[in-house]
């Protein structure tokens, strides 16, 4: 059994990528949608550090991201070194109903910059949309942009149009304008309702220099054997599909 | 009779009559523990404070006594001197049985936060005295308190009364606030929600302080039904109401595990500089989210008997595949700074490997066994958590790594990919066989496990998951999740971990009272001391209601206090027998073991002697099996 499993690792590329932000903004919801395809509502506090793996085939190619979920409570703040030294990318997760977070996300992005590997690819996410959308009955993503652009316009006639745009606390233009200015990749995304977290990963993995991972680990992996049968099929999530709002299209 | 069981005990009468007890903590050093003076500012006015303590309680009526200084400290001596177990180089540390009284702890910091804004001298007498006068006016104190059931608005019973009532198992109420007062953890939601709630914690903060200016250290207050026991521990002072008849020495043991978990989450030395450096810093922020740990803590405590007689519960199992699930978890040379692995099953240890220098606390254990039984890392869809934690007993400044992993059977050797598969969890979910998820999580549901997985309860014990733990003093994951992995193939690879799940699913990992045949006996709780462990059987009728279970389990440690003389009884005992109209039970102890047993009211009591000499029999029988006897050590 085990030995199925290592082969299917052969030819995979290793990103390490770490997840930081404040407590509570959605960072172990958004991972675990993209693990598992999976939503709990009232989650637990991370402690301390979670790792995770997913695989992702982009084109021909099979990624396999070791994903650090770090808690976001202020006493692990010193660990994350420990989570980042390495990372290729880094997720940092603000919450859009909390202005608060956004700051936090930035002193984040700061700190990787001066301090993290400095190729590190890194993604800035606004979760939780689904708080300031109408319905979810409506998963069509254009009615969702709308919603967006509309911003502080006259609040949604909607069924709960008086709790939607106005728990938005952070501006789509403001966060995006920020996060061109630092040089990250932006989305807004909900780990509840799945939109935008695949598109985070999918991202991050064109941006990541493959090649350069390649040749730096290439030491250290087995040389693959026959790689005609790429575990891809089976265990990792086609980011081509990334469109397809299947359910089961994007897990194993 | 209901009230008061016919007990042929020897307890003194002179501890008996005084509702409040107040015991020195003078033999300390009490220059250490001159008076906060300035937090006085922070409580509640003289005029409210008697507003509130009328609220407290209905029943305080006699004058504070305050008795000799070293009548009721320093149980562990006592129990220490009863038995002296020989003990060189065992797996776990033989803990002193009373560890409220460690006094390095509470000294050691009280001094820091004395500062120079003194009220003057005349103003604390005045307090002192009101609140002394507030105490002890009867009258005025029949307000019933918003939070308290007022049912239990009764005659002042006295002390010594063991008070049993099978249905009046009200949840007992934690408070955990700092020397200035301000919260840091409420056992209960809705307490810190009511109004009463500020000054409630400004009152105990008063209390205490006013003790603490005689250089006095408040360890109980009786009050009707109710008892209010205080722990300190400066920077943070601890309470627990209760109302279930226990001795005082649990609650306060509750407490003491309470201050642990705080420092496992925070460790001793940065509590310490942080309230050096500012005296009202607000804790809670530091510990949000290890609330969790805190509520899990206090569900075990209330039913885990390991715990209560500090010891360990191994898993019960061949001693042939424990040796074997040993040796794979020995590490190899390759890899640092190993503490211990532990392996986990059923919330029991099956073994740990340690370095040969480095024996093991069981509540150190008991600590790190609640926290990775948090939700959060136990129903974790992750593969692995690392974090942090401070082994209290071990090393009380600093922190070590835990590496968690949990795994099933069929599953663990695709540690490396099965994370990213969803049929993980869907799987789980479908072996699960519906189950009533106790309240408390502490119930036994055998062979099954919690039906939801959001809603899991803290402790699952009946999960046939096992926990791999590898506490690490390095930083470098990698290394540490590389063997991890290799440990848990090899243990699915050599059938190790097929084994253990078979033998828990067969019901071999667990006995019943059945399994002795012991006409009337019904439960007992078996502590070898030697291997600082304790093996019983499932609760079985009528136990396995849970106020049953609280009824027996109060007078476990009714028994446990009294034999190891922990509420300052005058000397300890050899052997204790209290019979009621629900059970007799009886404690033992000998050089080699602790037991404590309970059988049918209307056994005679030469039958409960033969019943505890057939189970201690039936224990060095089985020992092999029921104990963790050797395990490598590296």
């Amino acid at each position: 059994m085990a030995d199925a499993a290592s082969g299917s690792q052969d030819r995979s590329v290793q990103v390490k990528l770490v997840l930081l932000g404040e407590a509570a903004v959605g960072k172990s919801s958004v991972v675990l949608r993209f693990v598992s395809n999976e939503f709990q509502a009232n989650k637990e506090p991370t402690i301390g550090a979670a790792f995770l793996t997913q695989k992702c085939r982009l084109e021909d190619r099979v990624l396999r991201y070791e994903i650090w979920d770090t808690a976001g409570q202020e006493r692990f703040h010193s660990l994350a070194p420990m989570y980042y030294r390495n990372a290729q990318a880094a997720v940092v997760v603000y919450d859009i109903t909390k202005a608060s977070s956004l700051e936090k996300a930035k002193t984040w992005v700061k700190e990787l910059q001066r301090q993290a590997n400095p190729n590190i690819v890194i993604a800035l996410a606004g979760n939780k949309i689904d708080l300031v959308q109408p319905s979810s009955t409506s998963s069509s993503s254009d009615s969702v942009d709308a919603e967006d652009e509309a911003d502080d316009a006259t609040a949604t006639p909607g069924e709960n149009g008086e709790t939607g745009e106005n728990l938005r606390q952070v501006p789509r233009d403001e966060a995006e304008a920020y996060a061109q200015e630092a040089g990250l990749l932006f989305f807004e995304t909900s780990a509840k309702t799945g939109e935008g977290i695949v598109e985070i990963f999918t991202e991050i993995a064109k941006k990541i220099p493959i090649e350069q991972i390649l040749a730096s680990s290439r030491g250290g992996t087995r040389p693959g054997a026959a790689g005609a049968r790429t575990a891809g099929q089976e265990g990792g999530v086609n980011l081509e599909q990334n469109a397809a709002k299947d359910k089961e299209g994007c897990n194993c | 009779m209901s009230k008061t069981p016919r007990t042929p005990r020897s307890r003194t009468p002179s501890r008996v009559g005084t509702p409040i007890r107040i015991t020195g903590g003078t033999s300390g050093s009490p220059s250490r523990l001159i008076p906060p003076v300035p937090r006085l500012h922070s409580a509640p006015s003289v005029s409210s404070l008697r507003v509130h303590s009328a609220g407290y309680n209905s029943t305080i009526q006699t004058p504070i006594s305050t008795s000799p200084p070293n009548s009721s400290i320093h149980g562990d001596s006592s129990s220490s001197s009863a038995v002296n177990v020989n003990q060189t180089e065992g797996i776990l540390i033989q803990e002193p049985e009373v560890e409220v009284e460690a006094t390095s702890g509470e000294d050691g910091t009280a001094g820091a936060h004395i500062e120079n804004t003194a009220l003057d001298d005349v103003a604390r007498r005045q307090l002192r005295d009101h609140l002394r006068r507030t105490l002890t006016d009867t009258d005025a104190s029949v307000a019933e308190s918003g939070v308290r059931p007022s049912r239990h608005r009764a005659k002042s019973i006295e002390g010594d009364e063991v008070h049993i009532h099978a249905d009046s198992y009200p949840p007992r109420q934690y408070f955990v606030l700092t020397d200035a007062g301000k919260p840091v953890f409420v056992s209960r939601q809705e307490v810190e929600e009511s109004e009463a709630f500020t000054s409630m914690m400004g009152l105990m903060q008063a209390l205490i302080s006013v003790f603490l200016d005689d250089g006095d250290k408040i360890r109980c207050i009786n009050a009707g039904k109710n008892r209010i026991s205080f722990l300190l521990r400066p920077p943070l002072y601890y309470a627990c109401v209760s109302a279930w008849g226990e001795p005082e020495s649990v609650t306060r043991f509750h407490l003491e595990y309470l201050h642990l978990q705080i420092i496992s989450v925070v460790s001793a030395e940065q509590l310490r500089r942080m309230f050096e450096r500012r005296g009202n810093f607000d804790l809670r922020r530091l510990l949000s989210g290890a609330e969790r740990f805190m509520h899990s803590l206090l569900a075990r405590l209330e039913f885990d008997l390991a715990m209560s007689t500090s010891s360990l519960s191994c898993l019960r199992i061949d001693p042939n595949l424990r040796k074997a699930v040993a040796d794979v978890l020995v590490p190899t040379s390759k890899i640092k700074d190993v503490l211990y692995m532990i392996l986990l099953a059923q919330g029991r240890v099956i073994t740990l490997v340690r370095p040969k220098k480095h024996s093991i606390h069981p509540s150190d254990i008991h600590i790190l066994v609640n926290t990775i039984h948090a939700p959060s890392i136990v129903n974790s869809s992750a593969s692995a958590s690392w974090l942090p934690i401070c082994l209290p007993k071990f090393n009380s400044s600093a922190f070590v790594n835990a590496y968690v992993t949990f795994m099933r059977h069929g599953q663990a050797s695709v540690d490396d990919t099965a994370p990213m598969s969803p049929t993980v969890s869907a799987s789980v979910q479908g072996e699960s066989e519906e189950t009533v998820v106790a309240q408390d999580g502490s119930v036994e549901t055998e062979g099954s496990e919690p039906s939801s997985t959001s809603e899991r309860p803290p402790t699952p014990h009946h999960a046939p998951e096992f926990g791999l733990v590898c506490v690490s003093g390095q930083a470098d994951f990698e290394a540490v999740r590389s063997w991890c992995t290799s440990v848990t193939e090899k243990l699915e690879r050599e059938g190790l971990l097929k084994a253990m799940t078979d033998a828990m699913h067969k019901g071999k990992t667990t006995y019943t009272v059945s399994d002795l045949s012991i006409p009337g006996l019904r439960h007992f709780v078996y502590k070898s001391r030697p291997h600082v462990q304790v093996t019983m059987p499932e609760y079985d009728e009528p136990y396995n209601d849970n106020n049953e279970k609280r009824r027996l389990i109060t007078l476990y440690q009714i028994l446990h206090d009294n034999i190891h003389a922990k509420s300052g009884q005058e000397s300890t005992l050899k052997l204790q027998y209290i019979r009621t109209e629900h059970e007799s039970v009886m404690g033992w102890i000998t050089q080699p073991f602790e037991l404590y047993l309970a059988l049918s009211p209307l056994i005679p009591k030469s039958a409960a002697i033969n019943a505890a000499n057939a189970i201690a029999r039936w224990v060095s029988k089985e020992e092999k099996r029921l104990f963790l006897r050797d395990a490598p050590v590296f």
